[in-house]
């Protein structure tokens, strides 16, 4: 066989398409799938915040409340009390296993409380103290609890939150500096805002729960008599809670009228509260913790 | 926002000096491999029996090249969809070559008119951040036939 040794043509290892033409190519089609997701995804996030696992919701939350002071490690007998009451609710309300409520008791002035990612909620003092009797608890944690069972705080967390558990989902690095941010930016978790739908959507699942477990549901009315007092008469500090909810008036009606349809109610006796309550609720000799100084914010 | 400008001013440099190395490397790889097309380079593991036995000396040529920051990026987008990685290909392709040219250097030093037994050895050699390939090395070593 002869040797030859022939020129090589150019070319049939590399690539005579220029550089440039590929970069643009692949971020072209990159981005416009990125974009396209993040449109249906922003589309869909009512609909879709729902089927975030419970589960992923309280890792979200921890992240947040991380940032909050360390609650003491023995929490105080009123949180007891009111975890216990919720227990009770939230088995009422047929809260799925892991749906876990959790009542976190705040030491301050404002008539308020909500109810906010992985199953947390807030019961300020002040409300406490111009809540008479049991049932009238009993309506406030109900009605916060079905905030929980409706998925209203991830909902209302809104796209940005389904767009970074998204990409949680996609990359774990990227994503947890993502949700970090998107959380920063929606200025953390006292400040959701739930809308008229989901205030009338509670208010009901709240009602049936009460029902459920007084067989009535006296003295639910109560709470927004408090809440309209606390409306009028002091300076108001949380002004979300109480524009967004529907107006008091009518949600006092919505009570009669579910009264009405349940003969018992007019009947019942409320259940009493621990005599210990009012024990419970003397503010901390410091005046105002560290805790409900943030959540103020 | 500044991240972004740090970033495409990164990509902005690795793509200008990456483009121009390159470019002026292919010039300089063509250029040497005719004035060295005299030496052949072939990979029987035997000498040709036709010529006289001489003298043999192991030669050998290496290189490493360094990928830039536009190149890693492209490869990393090709990494999402998949295909010819190109951005790459360039780079292996030259760094082949001129490892091939620096081993015939060697042997037109030792006076030799044949390199047989011709391999070449790949192996990237700095992992970068996130275990990218930072620069790869090529070997390329034979056994060189010299003339009497």
């Amino acid at each position: 066989m002869e040797y030859s040794n022939p020129e090589i043509p150019e070319g049939i290892n590399t690539s005579t398409q220029h550089p440039l033409k590929e970069f643009f190519l692949l971020m072209g089609g990159i981005l416009g799938i990125v974009i396209a997701a993040v449109v249906v995804l922003t589309l869909l996030a009512d609909r879709l915040a729902v089927y975030i696992p419970f589960e992923l919701e309280m890792q979200l939350a921890t992240r947040v409340t991380d940032g909050l002071p360390a609650v003491e490690v023995e929490s105080p007998p009123i949180e007891n009390y009111l975890n216990g009451l919720a227990d009770k609710i939230a088995a009422a309300q047929e809260l799925p296993p892991e749906m876990q409520i959790t009542v976190h008791y705040v030491d301050d002035d404002l008539v308020n409380a909500f109810a906010t990612l992985g199953g947390h909620l807030f019961m300020f003092r002040g409300l406490l103290e111009k809540l008479p009797h049991e049932n009238a608890v009993a309506m406030v944690l109900a009605h916060e609890i079905a905030h929980i069972k409706h998925r209203h705080p991830i909902r209302s967390m809104g796209r940005g939150v389904i767009f970074g558990l998204a990409i949680t989902m996609v990359s774990s690095t990227l994503g947890n500096a993502m949700t970090d941010q998107v959380l920063s930016n929606a200025g953390g978790l006292t400040v959701l805002k739930f809308t008229r739908d989901q205030e009338t959507e509670a208010d009901q699942t709240a009602l049936n729960s009460l029902y459920q477990l007084y067989g009535h549901v006296e003295g639910a009315d109560l709470l927004f008599e408090v809440l309209e007092q606390g409306n009028g008469g002091e300076q108001l500090q949380m002004p979300e809670f109480f524009s967004t909810h529907p107006l008091s008036e009518n949600r006092i009606n919505h009570i009669h009228a579910f009264q009405a349809e349940h003969a018992a109610a007019a009947t019942a006796d409320v259940a009493l509260l621990p005599d210990e309550y009012a024990k419970w609720l003397i503010p901390a000799i410091e005046g105002e913790t560290a805790t409900s100084s943030t959540l103020k914010n | 926002m500044v991240d972004l400008i740090i970033f495409l001013v990164l990509l902005a440099l690795g793509y200008g000096f990456g483009r121009y190395a390159e470019l002026k490397h292919y010039k300089s790889i063509i250029q040497r491999e005719k004035e060295f097309r005299d030496i052949p380079a072939v990979t029987t593991k035997f000498p040709p029996l036709t010529k006289p036995l001489s003298d043999v000396e192991l030669v050998s040529g290496s290189v490493v090249i360094s990928v830039d920051y536009f190149k890693n990026f492209i490869a990393g987008l090709r990494n999402l969809v998949g295909g010819r990685v190109t951005a790459y290909e360039t780079l292996v392709d030259r760094a082949r070559r001129e490892a091939i040219l620096r081993m015939k250097e060697e042997a037109r030093a030792f006076g030799g008119h044949i390199i047989f037994n011709v391999k070449l050895e790949t192996s990237s050699i700095h992992k970068g951040r996130k275990n990218g390939i930072g620069a790869v090395e090529v070997l390329a070593y034979g056994t060189v036939l010299i003339k009497q």
